[in-house]
């Protein structure tokens, strides 16, 4: 990133659009808030448990998790355009399919690393996503909106965990790793933006509201469970 | 390009006083109250020369002397060339342009203004459908003054919060057309899919207002092809590159050199072909990764991420969407 960008860390949150979260706003950003902290502690305490163990196969199903986060969203975004996308704006499909996009790359990349610590790239939902890929599209038919409040909050926590991971990785001079995050950490900015925008722009209604904070605050209580050295380590055993 | 009813009276570059950043100095001529919460500002050149010339839905940026830069778009005769009006609605909850103009702004006092530029440019149809919402009249009155004047079949509708906030509408009645005035406390939400009707060819719909007007209409539009609804809205929005932009220079001020950025060019597509590396993802002006730091120039900003604040410091710029009000931008590049 450049050296202003780094230092200005413009604010995704206020990103223009439309006012549909005003009303929600301060349970928006409080829940989001809520979900990167989870996060970066869940990852601070993965890298601890690293530091002490360190196994690349562990470090490989960590990743196999977060890579199927990633096939997941191009499935997913993919069924969200197929859905509803036509009722949005057409600068948003273009958005969200670029979004896609990125996902598959960001899937590849972590699917090399993986397949470099001996690990396995996942096809189907591995046990330790399935509760977070059963929210995330469970959200989606519930409401329009759903799954992009979701993966909103689902993205946003994810930012917490680049910190902590950069700390991690380059303690133990996983550089692939570090490099294909860096990219990741980049996109990631893009995807937090258009998720709060594609929400402020489609939200119109009260029960649209209420559904935005269920998803949201559904995800983010999932979303760092799957991160913690503990569920990798049952991963490793079953 | 598209066609206009206009072609031929498109913003012109003729002679005019202009500095070196392209600002034109300008003097107030008249603040006269339009409405509740709304005043109209005539400015004329501050040397008595004509002013640039204009078409229906164009705007002028005014630089304020604490440094805001704000849009308005322009509301007065394009035919007079010796006066420019603007219509201006005081937003407390703004970030200060508003509040200063009705607060500070009176006749006499000079400001500094750039443009007129036009993206909202008036269609060519055989029927017009005119939508305006609050102080979005103000790039609409001009159009259906013209429309009128060209004998072209056209209906308007005007919405507002209430009657008294409603600008011009002495104005609007002098052109003896079907125009709905509808403030809302009298008549809730305008039924626009009645004044709409279906689509038929030959008709476009002409539309400014707030956001979630703008959305509504969008929304009753959806089936129609997207030639036929022209929309600008108050907010500034990721606007892709298009008919209306300018070339400009950008000089590189770590080597000092200088690179043409053509009309129907990005800047940041420009900057990686001459071997500038600047991180970027969206290309939409919504993530904020490819910001730059403007050294010198007035930035025309079309991203979605910068504050006011920011926009107004004209010291940062997003490549991927945004271009350049003057001739040279000089990036920290």
């Amino acid at each position: 990133m450049s050296d202003v960008a780094t230092i200005l860390k413009l604010d995704t949150a206020k990103v223009r659009g439309g006012n549909g979260l005003d009303a929600i706003v301060d349970e928006v950003d409080e829940i989001l808030e809520s979900a990167f902290e989870t996060t970066k502690s869940a990852t601070e305490a993965f890298f601890e448990s690293y530091d002490r163990n360190p196994n690349p196969k562990a470090l490989a199903a960590w990743l196999a998790n977060r890579c199927w986060r990633e096939i997941d969203y191009v499935l997913l975004l993919n069924e969200q355009i197929r859905r509803y996308g036509l009722a949005y704006n057409r600068r948003h499909i273009t958005l969200l399919a670029k979004q896609s996009f990125q996902e598959a790359e960001h899937y590849e990349a972590l699917g090399k690393l993986i397949e470099a610590l001996g690990g396995e790239v996942p096809t189907s939902v591995p046990a330790i996503a399935a509760p977070w890929s059963k929210f995330l599209w469970d959200s989606m038919d519930r409401h329009p909106l759903g799954a992009i409040a979701a993966w909103y909050a689902s993205e946003t926590s994810a930012t917490g965990a680049f910190e902590p991971l950069f700390a991690g990785v380059e303690r133990h001079g996983f550089k692939d790793v570090a490099k294909a995050y860096r990219q990741i950490e980049i996109d990631e900015k893009f995807h937090t933006s258009l998720g709060r925008q594609v929400l402020s722009t489609y939200v119109k209604t009260d029960e649209d509201r209420a559904e935005i904070l269920r998803a949201m605050r559904g995800m983010r209580d999932i979303a760092w469970t799957s991160l913690t050295p503990e569920a990798v380590a049952k991963s490793l055993n079953s | 390009m598209s066609q206009t009813l206009l072609q031929g009276q498109a913003e012109s570059a003729e002679p005019e006083s202009r500095d070196a950043d392209g600002r034109l100095l300008v003097r107030v001529l008249e603040v006269q109250r339009e409405a509740d919460g709304v005043v109209s500002i005539v400015l004329s050149s501050n040397d008595g020369s004509a002013l640039p010339a204009w078409s229906p839905g164009a705007h002028i940026d005014l630089i304020l002397p604490d440094g805001l830069v704000r849009q308005y778009s322009l509301c007065g005769l394009p035919e007079d060339r010796a006066r420019w009006r603007i219509g201006v609605l005081l937003e407390p909850a703004g970030r200060g342009g508003s509040s200063y103009i009705h607060r500070h702004v009176r006749a006499g006092d000079a400001l500094q203004a750039a443009g007129p530029r036009n993206n909202f440019a008036l269609g060519d149809s055989e029927e017009y459908l005119f939508i305006a919402g609050g102080i979005g009249i103000t790039p609409i009155l001009p159009m259906v003054r013209h429309v009128a004047a060209a004998r072209r079949r056209w209906k308007l509708l005007y919405g507002g919060r209430t009657r008294g906030s409603m600008a011009f509408l002495d104005e609007l009645s002098e052109l003896h057309g079907d125009v709905q005035i509808l403030p809302q406390d009298q008549h809730g939400h305008p039924d626009l899919l009645g004044f709409l009707g279906a689509y038929r060819p030959g008709v476009t719909v002409h539309c400014c207002g707030p956001g979630a007007m703008i959305d509504a209409v969008e929304a009753a539009c959806r089936t129609w092809p997207a030639s036929a609804l022209r929309r600008e809205r108050f907010a500034a929005s990721a606007k892709p590159l298009g008919e209306d932009d300018e070339a400009f220079e950008v000089e590189l001020a770590r080597s000092g050199s200088r690179i043409k950025v053509p009309g129907d060019r990005g800047l940041l597509d420009v900057l990686e072909e001459a071997g500038c590396k600047i991180d970027n993802s969206c290309r939409a002006g919504i993530c904020g990764t490819c910001v730059v730091r403007v050294l010198a120039g007035i930035p025309q900003h079309n991203d979605d991420i910068l504050d006011d604040e920011q926009r107004a410091s004209g010291t940062l710029i997003l490549p991927c969407v945004s271009r350049c009000k003057s001739k040279l931008l000089v990036l920290d590049l």
